[in-house]
């Protein structure tokens, strides 16, 4: 009697291409494959009861769960909401820490933040106003578009990462505008900010700009890439 | 009856599997061929995904738990979800109702003059 064959290969086989298809960080499938991989065990299990041969039951199972793109398509809006969700968390998580650590060196620096001029900080404050409040709005919608209120809005699967992308340029025109009106301080009244305490604050602040600009930069490019995917 | 014959409805059926108790993901599949007498034969692995977007509208909730010696996902109905499901369905007996009336041969004889 020949032994049977186990089903796992097929099994496996299967969920690389539904993986393979897949758009973001491997981490963000991890539950995806373990699920689809009971359920096409329990699959298998159940064509086997029915008479079918383990490698038989495998297929049949494989067969059952449909076109690996069909199945990766249904996951792929669903992983892009979650990946936009994470994303504008963190842009709205981090905005206030920012934006006190540049507050906070302003006061520290004595900078002219209240200048009303059309020249220098004063024609560079308004504009991150501005970026700030896309950043917060695009947050916000992208939070709409990705939790409970999904059960009310009409279903559009590129609304979360469209969202998602808009916040992330906006934190990075914010972030870009900070840091360029800190090198117009320092260019124009390195003075302000040769007190130890401004400069610390300035450099901590500058740093945390950095840090959100890179992350947000990144995040535009992937929440992009997967809004294309969603065709 | 495939995914695009059940677009629309496809959300409302599978709470409705879920009104009797939590299921996993292969147990909801069999469950709708069962209640269908096998007319609904989705591909399985579309049922997956939509399950992950009712989770995410808070209209099922799911936690992994050890069942018959396997991680499983299972999903059980919030109460939004048992609020939505009551509207689909009231909806869907006011949809077929008004479309069975309109599909029924008609009684009236039409006079060609």
């Amino acid at each position: 009697m020949s032994r049977a064959v186990e089903p796992a290969p097929t099994v496996e086989r299967y969920l690389a291409e539904v993986t393979a298809l897949l758009p973001g960080p491997a981490k963000a499938h991890d539950g995806i494959l373990a699920e689809l991989r009971t359920g096409l065990l329990d699959a298998a299990d159940s064509h086997r009861s029915a008479g079918l041969t383990a490698a038989q039951a495998a297929e049949e199972a494989v067969r059952e769960f449909g076109d690996p793109g069909e199945v990766a398509d249904g996951f792929r809006a669903e992983i892009a909401a979650d990946q936009a969700r994470r994303v504008v968390i963190v842009l709205l998580a981090t905005g206030p820490v920012v934006g006190l650590l540049w507050i906070v060196t302003a006061l520290a620096g004595h900078l002219p933040i209240h200048v009303p001029s059309a020249e220098g900080p004063g024609m560079g404050l308004p504009l991150v106003a501005l970026a700030v409040g896309v950043t917060v709005w695009a947050a916000l919608l992208g939070i709409a578009s990705t939790g409970r209120l999904t059960r009310w809005l009409p279903a559009e699967p590129r609304q979360a990462p469209t969202a998602a992308a808009v916040a992330g340029f906006g934190a990075v025109g914010a972030d870009a505008l900070g840091l360029a009106l800190l090198a117009v301080e320092l260019a124009t009244a390195p003075g302000r900010l040769s007190a130890l305490l401004a400069m610390l604050l300035a450099a901590t602040a500058a740093t945390a700009s950095v840090a959100r600009l890179l992350f947000a930069g990144r995040a535009v490019c992937r929440c992009l890439a997967m809004r294309a995917g969603l065709g | 009856m495939r995914a695009e014959t059940l677009k629309g409805h496809l959300d409302g059926i599978l709470l409705a599997v879920l009104e009797s108790g939590p299921h996993h993901g292969y147990a909801i599949m069999e469950d709708l061929r069962v209640r269908s007498g096998g007319r609904v034969d989705l591909p399985t692995g579309t049922v997956y995904p939509a399950m992950h977007r009712l989770e995410r509208a808070g209209l099922v909730q799911a936690d992994w738990s050890e069942v018959g010696g396997r991680r499983r996902r299972v999903y059980e109905l919030t109460s939004a979800g048992r609020r939505a499901l009551d509207t689909e369905r009231s909806s869907w007996l006011d949809f077929s109702a008004a479309v069975s009336a309109l599909l029924q041969p008609s009684q009236i004889a039409v006079n060609p003059s």
